[in-house]
């Protein structure tokens, strides 16, 4: 156990003294918020602005503070849900690198066992995640209450957080085989340039899923993080329409509400059918334990002695 | 006791043998060199004696622990001060040492206690907050031999261990690794391509294309695959040439220079009266190199 702590431990510090790693490991995330401030925030807020307007009795209702309130959620889901997904994946290039640089085989020639190397990629990679991402939510929402506009009850945060350390095992897990096939940094480089321009499409950050095909629906629910996404959009902007839709107190029979849920979807849609949130919890959990199942023997033949 | 016994040992990648039965010892205590080109099969051995590679065939002792049977055993044993740095270049010099000494199960208080020589022989103390990519060479190469003997071993396995460093970083090194072997007993397993950095040796192995060409010490083997030199400063003369006439021989400006496969002593006794200014250069390691192998270290 000490030997895989030691092990989790210089994994984590590669990490975080490192950071352009850390700037790059946060690029789209960053992407989306930059995105945000420039046209995204404006587009949402004009757009649910439109109906109110177009539905009179909703004025004095739903205010521009409720308004703001959600797109600022979704702001927040929309980095957090594109993190969960690159934060994970830079922390495991470490093992690319220490395959690169010959540093496996400095741990090889140690005590330690082929196993522990394996589990510590993958505990220091899950840690991370949790952290960086427990730091963004934790420090979006103290900025959002000091803003004054954050709905959020306790129970939408303990949720968050859970979501949180479930995207970060799932992100990593999901990563950990497909890491394997890369045996320098700098393919892997250019792969981390792919899921970082995609990672933003897949989890609807940029443009909501609900714009796209049926198809792509499709094969953005394959992916964990598009569940890990719409789980966070459930804890965190849940309240907040909950707080409209009281506001409203049944007017337009929750109309305003189900059209929102409509465009910036709680559920996601996969295998042709929609997901709610216990059926995510519940493919996410799936998706590990395959991911594990099939690294385990990947792991075991690529740190088997050769 | 030997500390290491090495018997019929071969690696096979596909259909290539980058070791092909490899047989020797090495006794405690010993300084033992290992030569050979890039491909030789050098670095495959030590990645097989020091648990890293699998062997194709063959049986390996490291003292009375059998490889591929008590390997964590082994490597309790055994440092690597690898070819290149496989230390972390984000981290300080004490992070990756205290890393690496947990790694062996030991906390941070028996790490710093096994810091301690270093710290002003390696000036150790002067760098530990420094990242290691910020070293010098000579510096991150002293970290690496650290690292390497943060375990206590009893055998060091050096690779290449001085490749690229200054000649003040060199002496360092090899000063230090006198005294391991001097005051602590310790073997030392080693590569280079330095050849003088074998004159110490207590045994030689040159390896070519992964088998075994020799395993003597160094004298012998220049006593068998060298010739001295015989270096007599004198004018150029068809009576000069006609004494060195037996041996092959050139001249360079102010001095001849001939090559000796037979007792030079002798020859100079019957010519002392002309042959009166002159020295004899014994043969080197290189000069053992290029006659096993036809080539010299700088043409590998």
């Amino acid at each position: 156990m000490k030997k895989t702590m030691a092990l989790i431990r210089r994994n984590l510090l590669i990490y975080f003294k490192n950071r352009q790693s850390v700037f790059f490991s946060l690029l789209t995330s960053i992407l989306v918020f930059g995105l945000y401030l420039l046209f995204l925030k404006g587009n949402y807020v004009s757009a649910l602005n439109d109906v109110v307007d177009h539905n009179p009795g909703l004025k004095g209702l739903i205010t521009d503070g409720d308004i703001n309130a959600f797109s600022n959620m979704i702001m927040l889901v929309g980095v957090l849900g594109s993190a969960l997904i690159t934060v994970p994946f830079h922390c495991l290039s470490t093992a690319v690198n220490d395959r690169e640089r010959k540093i496996d085989y400095d741990i090889s020639a140690t005590p330690i066992k082929r196993w522990q190397i394996v589990v510590s990629y993958f505990a220091s990679a899950a840690i991370s995640s949790i952290i960086m991402t427990g730091v963004i939510l934790s420090l979006g929402l103290i900025v959002l209450k000091a803003m004054g506009g954050l709905y959020l009850s306790a129970t939408g945060i303990a949720a968050a957080y859970g979501v949180i350390v479930l995207g970060s095992v799932s992100g990593t897990a999901f990563f950990m085989p497909i890491i394997l096939l890369y045996k320098d940094g700098s393919s892997l480089g250019a792969f981390f340039g792919i899921i970082s321009a995609v990672s933003g499409f897949v989890i609807g950050a940029y443009i909501p899923l609900s714009e796209f095909s049926e198809s792509i629906r499709n094969v953005c629910g394959l992916f964990p993080g598009a569940h890990i996404t719409s789980l966070l959009r459930v804890s965190l902007v849940g309240d907040v329409l909950d707080k409209m839709d009281t506001q409203i107190a049944g007017l337009d029979g929750g109309m305003f509400v189900s059209a929102i849920k409509s465009v910036f979807p709680f559920e996601t849609y996969a295998f042709g059918r929609d997901f709610d949130a216990k059926l995510m919890v519940i493919y996410v959990v799936g998706v590990i334990a395959l991911c594990i199942a099939l690294m385990i023997p990947i792991y075991a033949k690529n740190y088997k002695r050769k | 006791m030997n500390a290491i016994t090495v018997k019929g040992l071969t690696k096979k990648y596909k259909d290539v043998k980058a070791v092909d039965d490899l047989s020797f010892t090495v006794g405690e205590g010993e300084l033992f060199a290992f030569l050979g080109e890039n491909g030789a099969g050098k670095s495959t051995t030590i990645n097989i004696l020091s648990t890293i590679l699998e062997k194709t065939e063959g049986d390996v002792k490291i003292f009375d622990h059998v490889l591929g049977k008590d390997d964590d055993e082994i490597r309790n044993k055994i440092g690597i001060v690898f070819q290149g740095s496989v230390l972390d270049y984000e981290l300080t010099v004490r992070e990756n040492l205290f890393t690496r000494g947990a790694y062996y199960g030991l906390d941070k208080k028996k790490i710093m206690k096994r810091l301690e020589p270093f710290m002003e022989r390696f000036e150790l103390n002067e760098i530990m907050n420094r990242k290691y990519m910020n070293l010098s060479g000579g510096q991150r190469r002293r970290v690496d031999i650290i690292r390497a003997l943060l375990n206590k071993p009893r055998i060091l396995f050096l690779d290449e261990p001085t490749t690229g460093l200054d000649p003040k970083s060199r002496k360092i090194v090899w000063d230090y690794i006198d005294y391991l072997r001097r005051e602590k007993n310790l073997t030392i397993f080693l590569t280079t391509h330095y050849m003088e950095e074998t004159k110490d040796a207590d045994n030689v192995v040159i390896l070519d294309k992964g088998k075994l060409l020799v395993h003597d010490t160094p004298s012998n083997l220049k006593s068998r695959y060298a010739n001295s030199r015989l270096v007599w400063y004198t004018a150029k003369s068809p009576e000069s040439d006609k004494i060195l006439g037996e041996f092959e021989f050139t001249y360079d400006s102010d001095h001849y220079n001939a090559k000796f496969d037979k007792n030079i002593t002798e020859f100079l006794y019957a010519h002392r009266d002309i042959i009166t200014d002159y020295e004899v250069i014994k043969g080197s390691m290189d000069d053992v190199f290029l006659n096993l192998t036809g080539r010299t270290m700088e043409e590998k």
